[in-house]
């Protein structure tokens, strides 16, 4: 394997230029005053200071956090039904079905957004509502397969045991299944919470720019008015929000696969 | 005792194959059962249906008096320890033995009180709070045991539960399982293909064959007096030998009479013969019931292995010409070419091709730089009728010999008693073949095209030993007598004796030794 290990080297590379160099930026945006040239910087928490004491921009960030949770939650919630029925069916519906589940990844999840605001305009949901069936759509199918996966990897022999030392089929699901499949559950969690938390073209495809969003704050400062050093700082609170998020995540997930070995 | 469990006529069938043909059984309380058998015998299949996991297509399956067709598995009195135990990954051991009673809504203390009783039972003191995925093998056995028991069956089902563990481990479960049963008092029906755990543990074992229980007896029963060959060879180590039953305690076989203890079969009735390896004596030449000469002789520790043949088999002995080799070479084409006469049965002849005539002729060419050249030409004009004919074999480049075919009827050599058919021809070959050969007796039997079938129905028999008196590494011109034989009776034996290879030997047993069963179906 020693032989391979040179082979990462050009990676290491890219991701420097590619990843940490723009991260170090971003954070030397973040707490600089605009205008700054190439070599005086002139420090500042100001941008922060902006986004904390507006009413708006906590607000946002507070409704992203929000429609973060509700997309999760209901993705859970369809998802789980889903992918336990998926998982007792014969083997080669269950391929079908799981083929079906991931067929609308093939096309570009901005086409498929586009193709989402055609179909709304036909019915008269208010912009949050649309945003919410964009979302549920595009992150459903991640849900399922985690949830999926960790259902078919249990032992149907636990099943059997547990019908044996009496408990029914409801009983079976609370004691067996469900704390079994719980690690499919945390890991789909992660996979929808994030993105769903910084996604910011489907509110802005479907929400018709009634709907903004944390991620639609940044797009919105970088692009529209080029306040590069306020961006910046909205990413960098995001950046943090995301970090701790996911250390809970991971924390949970140990605890559900703790249960599971 | 009372009948606990009435398995009645219980037919299943998976996919148009029928697994259990009618099983009927009585289980009492308080035993510890095996069903016995190879796998794909039903045994398995059985023990579901009796746990509620299965349904079964015909019968009924009745516990204390009740058909328990309609009861779900989970509202059973029955419990069981699955093959590869089913424990609860994310249970620990305590969790894993307390399912039960949960479920049950038992209270706290009470559930308490079972599990530590439980968990001292089967020895697992202080591994309460252990993962149960960082068990032993044996440990998991454990739990699996006391998981099942908690709840307080009137029945434990143990499906192959022994069979992943160790062969010292699975000894000194097997004793502690006896052991848990006997102090519990409940029902175990325990399923393995293991005749030594099943003679070990039980208190009544059940056979079992495609579908059907053969049968049913204690440990003691279904050795010493198996129904049939099946049960015979099932349990224990056995000589079975085809008999005939001339009148009630007088049984013959190898032509000779002996006396046993058997009666009720019909007069002259063909008959299985038992015989076990422990219950043959060793004496003097002629001094027992029958004389043999050890063929081998195995080691096993407390005892040997001593096999002895008391009969021949049928066998038949042909001339193996020796002869001068001559191959004839060409000088012009830088070829050599090397063939035999050969033997032959007239009613081969119609089918004899050319490539068989190159095999059976054994015929060869190579070049002066001992590469191979094929025979592309044979010339042979052999009738149906016995007689020596010509035959001429040559290359592309005109190098040519000729040899003889032999169309011989072959002197068969039946043995009526053995119900076997031998046949072989003479031959030919040169010195250097012999010497040069790796595996000379498969050889030999190819040469001589030796073969041997059964009479009754046509199947083929082995050809058991091939006997000559050459000594194949210094072979000279000549003819020598090469004898061809299929096995004969061959008895297996059980002595403390220490005995040679080749000795000649008498046998003898009590007449209680010999036990006669019926011809299986």
């Amino acid at each position: 394997m020693k032989s391979f290990s040179k082979m990462a080297y050009p990676y290491v590379v890219w991701m420097c230029i590619m990843i940490i160099m723009p991260m170090l930026m971003l954070v030397l945006y973040a707490f600089t005053v605009k205008g700054n040239d190439i070599l005086t910087f002139q420090f500042t928490l100001e941008n922060f200071a902006r986004f904390f004491n507006d009413t708006i921009f906590p607000s946002v960030l507070w409704r992203s956090l929000k429609m973060a949770f509700i997309t999760t939650g209901l993705c859970i919630l369809i998802g789980y039904p889903t992918a336990y029925i998926f998982a007792r069916m014969k083997p080669n519906n269950q391929a079908v079905m799981i083929l079906l589940v991931t067929l609308p990844m093939w096309i570009n999840v901005l086409v498929r957004t586009y193709a989402w605001r055609g179909l709304l305009g036909y019915v008269d949901f208010s912009s949050e509502m649309r945003v919410y069936v964009g979302m549920i759509y595009n992150f459903l199918p991640f849900m399922i397969l985690e949830i999926y996966t960790s259902l078919s990897k249990i032992d149907p022999n636990l099943i059997v045991a547990s019908h044996d030392l009496g408990a029914d089929d409801g009983e079976t699901f609370r004691r067996v299944i469900l704390p079994l499949s719980l690690p499919g559950v945390v890991s789909g969690i992660t996979l929808v919470f994030l993105p769903a938390v910084s996604s910011f073209f489907i509110p802005k495809l479907l929400g018709g720019g009634q709907y903004v969003l944390i991620g639609n704050l940044i797009e919105d400062y970088f692009i529209t008015s080029g306040d590069w050093n306020f961006g910046s700082a909205i990413s960098l609170i995001m950046a943090i929000i995301i970090l701790i998020s996911m250390y809970v995540m991971r924390k949970l997930d140990r605890g559900a696969k703790e249960a599971m070995d | 005792m009372k009948k606990l469990i009435q398995v009645k006529n219980v037919v299943k069938t998976f996919d148009k194959q029928v697994v259990l043909k009618g099983i009927s059984l009585d289980i009492e309380e308080n035993e510890f059962v095996t069903l016995l058998g190879p796998s794909g015998c039903g045994k398995t299949t059985l023990l579901r249906i009796i746990a509620g996991f299965l349904d079964p297509d015909e019968g009924h399956v009745i516990m204390d008096g009740e058909d328990i067709a309609k009861i779900p598995a989970y509202q059973r009195d029955v419990n069981t320890v699955f093959q590869h135990y089913a424990l609860f990954p994310h249970l620990n051991v305590y969790e894993n033995i307390a399912f039960g009673l949960k479920i049950k809504k038992q209270p706290k203390d009470i559930i308490d009180q079972k599990v530590r009783r439980m968990i001292s039972l089967v020895g697992l003191e202080g591994f309460e709070k252990r993962d149960v995925t960082r068990l032993s093998g044996g440990q998991q056995q454990r739990v699996a045991i006391a998981r099942a028991l908690v709840n307080e069956p009137k029945v434990l089902l143990l499906d192959e539960s022994l069979s992943a563990l160790d062969k010292n481990l699975r000894k000194e479960m097997q004793l502690e399982l006896k052991q848990i049963q006997k102090e519990v008092g409940i029902t175990f029906i325990f399923v393995t293909h293991d005749q030594e755990e099943a003679l070990t543990m039980s208190d009544k074992i059940v056979i079992m064959k495609d579908g059907e229980i053969e049968q049913i007896g204690t440990p003691t029963e279904v050795y010493n007096e198996p129904v049939n060959e099946y049960c015979a060879r099932f349990v224990g180590d056995s000589n079975i030998i085809d008999g005939i039953m001339k009148r009630d305690r007088l049984v013959s076989f190898d032509d000779n009479d002996y006396e046993c203890v058997d009666y009720g079969f019909s007069e002259n009735e063909e008959v299985d013969i038992m015989l076990r390896p422990e219950d043959i004596n060793i004496t003097a030449r002629n001094k027992g019931l029958l004389n043999g000469e050890v063929k081998s002789v195995l080691f096993k520790g407390i005892h040997n292995e001593v096999i002895v043949e008391t009969s021949s088999g049928t066998s038949k002995t042909v001339i193996m010409h020796v002869t001068k080799s001559h191959d004839v070479k060409n000088e012009e084409a830088h070829e050599t070419i090397s063939a035999k006469s050969f033997f032959m049965d007239p009613e081969d002849v119609p089918t004899l091709t050319s490539s068989e005539v190159i095999t059976r002729a054994n015929a060869q060419a190579w070049t002066d730089d001992e590469e191979e050249i094929s025979i592309s030409k044979v010339d042979f004009h052999v009738k149906e009728e016995e007689g020596v004919y010509e035959c001429t074999l040559a290359t592309e480049k005109g190098t040519e010999i000729t040899i003889n075919i032999n169309v011989v009827k072959p002197a068969l050599i039946e043995d009526k008693e053995n119900e076997e058919i031998i046949q072989a021809f003479d031959f030919y070959r040169d010195a250097d073949e012999i010497k040069e050969s790796v595996a000379l007796d498969t050889d030999l039997i190819l040469w001589a095209d030796a073969y041997a079938w059964n009479t009754e129905d046509d199947s083929r028999v082995e050809i058991w030993d091939v006997k000559y008196d050459f000594d194949d590494e210094n072979i000279t011109e000549g003819d020598y007598p090469v004898t061809f034989s299929t096995q004969g009776r061959e008895l297996k034996i059980e002595t403390t004796m220490h005995i040679q290879e080749g000795e000649r030997i008498g046998l003898w047993w009590k007449p209680e030794d010999i036990h006669v069963m019926r011809k299986m179906r």
